[in-house]
């Protein structure tokens, strides 16, 4: 078929349909392929951009109110959760949590979650959140 | 080969159940001893027998899996299924729980004093290591929670004079943490072993750790001053550490178990094949080939799956097993060189 010089020859139009069509075909599926994924991939990403940031978020507002609970305080017990809860705060400012390419950002999540567990067995409050959490935003951890 | 090990004793310590972890305490006159009845039980040598001295109260709703001794040997404390560690302490003739440690969100799986006594550790299958400071009026905080490891924690260890902390895990790897910046950080990754380290030990001066695993080998790591420089990769405070030795082809099954003599430097295994083993340096052994060699291999020590071994730290030789099959035996290693 190679061969073949243009399309003025009638057998060879019928006999390259069969291809032609193929690839024309191949070419609108890709497009709309291409939109399909975009959509999906962007779907994905607000769902796994907001529970992130909402269990993120939730962290920090977590540490805010305990941080104004324990302000006052000046006896070395609350010296110390308050330090930790400070140290969680700084987790959390100290990263770019809305670059979701950020190459160590798994790692930090992995690091105020770690953080979060301590303040909580300091403050002796459980916490499983998830109940509490799951029906607001999704989120687990 | 002229080296034996010997039955001193043989008691069933927790019957119609799996006896899970033995420790001795400091001054080597008791042994503290858990199990899937959710029982803690403290024998002491009484005449020719060995006796149950104390029964702690019901304080777990699951299996005790490890059991640790203070190093002032006034506190023991207990790592459990049911997702919590308890802290013991004798109260007049009795032990009592004196604080239940909770924050892990599942299994426990081991509890480890530092030498200094005001640090605890514990590990847990929610793949977390938690650090706990101890203050002058007993009370535990948790002072870090760190997630290095990718699966279930098997056991953590202290080193003997150091403030470094090692752990081993279902992801096959062993960790090695140093305090930063009031937090706990990972600071080496040994990898190496093909399946889950079960346990980790330290010889006696804390140069070199015996990990055991799944992989039914034993391997001895130690730490390399000039790797930094190296590979050039990593900051100047990662800790690197190397594989110098590997027993293998002794074991026909998963190795639980690892520890290390105090003592004579002796390494003893508890082994899935219901076998002990025992195994020695040998004397061309250097700083630059570590050669260890099987000195004891006892083949039915018990009936079933050993799940730890101990050396006495005070009487050389002396080494406590535990079972599958409930029993603990107590051996006398001896060794002609």
């Amino acid at each position: 078929m190679t061969s073949v010089s243009g399309c003025e020859d009638l057998f060879d139009c019928i006999l390259m349909a069969d291809n032609r069509f193929h690839c024309e075909a191949y070419k609108e599926g890709f497009r709309e392929g291409t939109n399909q994924g975009l959509v999906e991939g962007k779907t994905h990403g607000t769902v796994h951009g907001a529970k992130l940031c909402a269990e993120m978020s939730f962290y920090y507002g977590f540490a805010f109110t305990w941080k104004c609970l324990l302000q006052s305080n000046t006896d070395t017990k609350s010296r110390k959760r308050l330090k930790t809860l400070e140290s969680l705060t700084e987790f959390i400012e100290g990263f770019p949590l809305n670059d979701p390419q950020y190459e160590k950002l798994q790692e930090c999540v992995e690091k105020v979650r770690a953080k979060f567990r301590q303040v909580c067995a300091m403050l002796n409050v459980s916490a499983d959140f998830r109940e509490y959490v799951s029906s607001a935003s999704g989120m687990s951890f | 080969m002229k080296d034996t090990l010997n039955v001193l004793h043989k008691f069933n310590a927790h019957p119609d159940s799996r006896c899970w972890y033995v420790a001795w305490n400091p001054t080597g006159t008791l042994l503290a001893s858990c199990g899937g009845d959710r029982t803690i039980r403290i024998w002491a040598r009484e005449g020719d027998s060995w006796e149950c001295r104390f029964l702690l109260p019901e304080g777990h709703q699951r299996t005790v899996r490890k059991v640790a001794w203070s190093p002032c040997g006034r506190y023991l404390a207990s790592a459990s299924f049911d997702a919590t560690t308890c802290i013991w302490g004798k109260k007049g003739d009795d032990f009592e729980c004196l604080t239940v440690l909770e924050g892990h969100e599942n299994e426990v799986k081991c509890v480890a004093w530092a030498p200094s006594g005001s640090l605890l550790a514990t590990c847990s299958r929610d793949k977390s290591v938690w650090v706990w400071e101890v203050d002058e009026e007993d009370e535990y905080e948790c002072v870090s929670v760190v997630n290095a490891h990718t699966q279930d924690v098997k056991h953590v260890i202290w080193h003997p004079t150091q403030e470094l902390l090692a752990s081993a895990s279902y992801d096959n790897t062993v960790r090695l943490y140093r305090e930063e910046d009031d937090d706990w950080v990972c600071k080496a990754t040994l990898e190496g072993h093909a399946a889950t380290v079960w346990s980790l030990a330290f010889d006696p001066s804390g140069q070199r750790l015996a990990s055991c695993s799944d992989d039914r080998t034993v391997k001895i790591w130690k730490e390399s001053h000039s790797a930094s420089e190296e590979d050039g990769a990593g900051t100047s405070s990662d800790l690197h550490w190397k594989c110098i030795c590997t027993l293998s082809g002794f074991h026909s099954r998963a190795i639980y178990d690892v520890s290390w003599c105090q003592q004579t430097g002796a390494l003893a295994t508890a082994c899935g094949d219901d076998g002990v083993r025992v195994f020695k340096e040998d004397t061309n052994s250097g700083p630059h080939q570590t050669i260890f060699s099987l000195s004891v291999h006892m083949p039915k020590a018990h009936s079933q799956d050993v799940n730890c071994v101990a050396w006495n730290p005070k009487e050389a030789g002396v080494l406590a097993s535990c079972s599958d099959d409930g029993t603990i035996v107590i051996w006398r290693y001896q060794s002609d060189t």
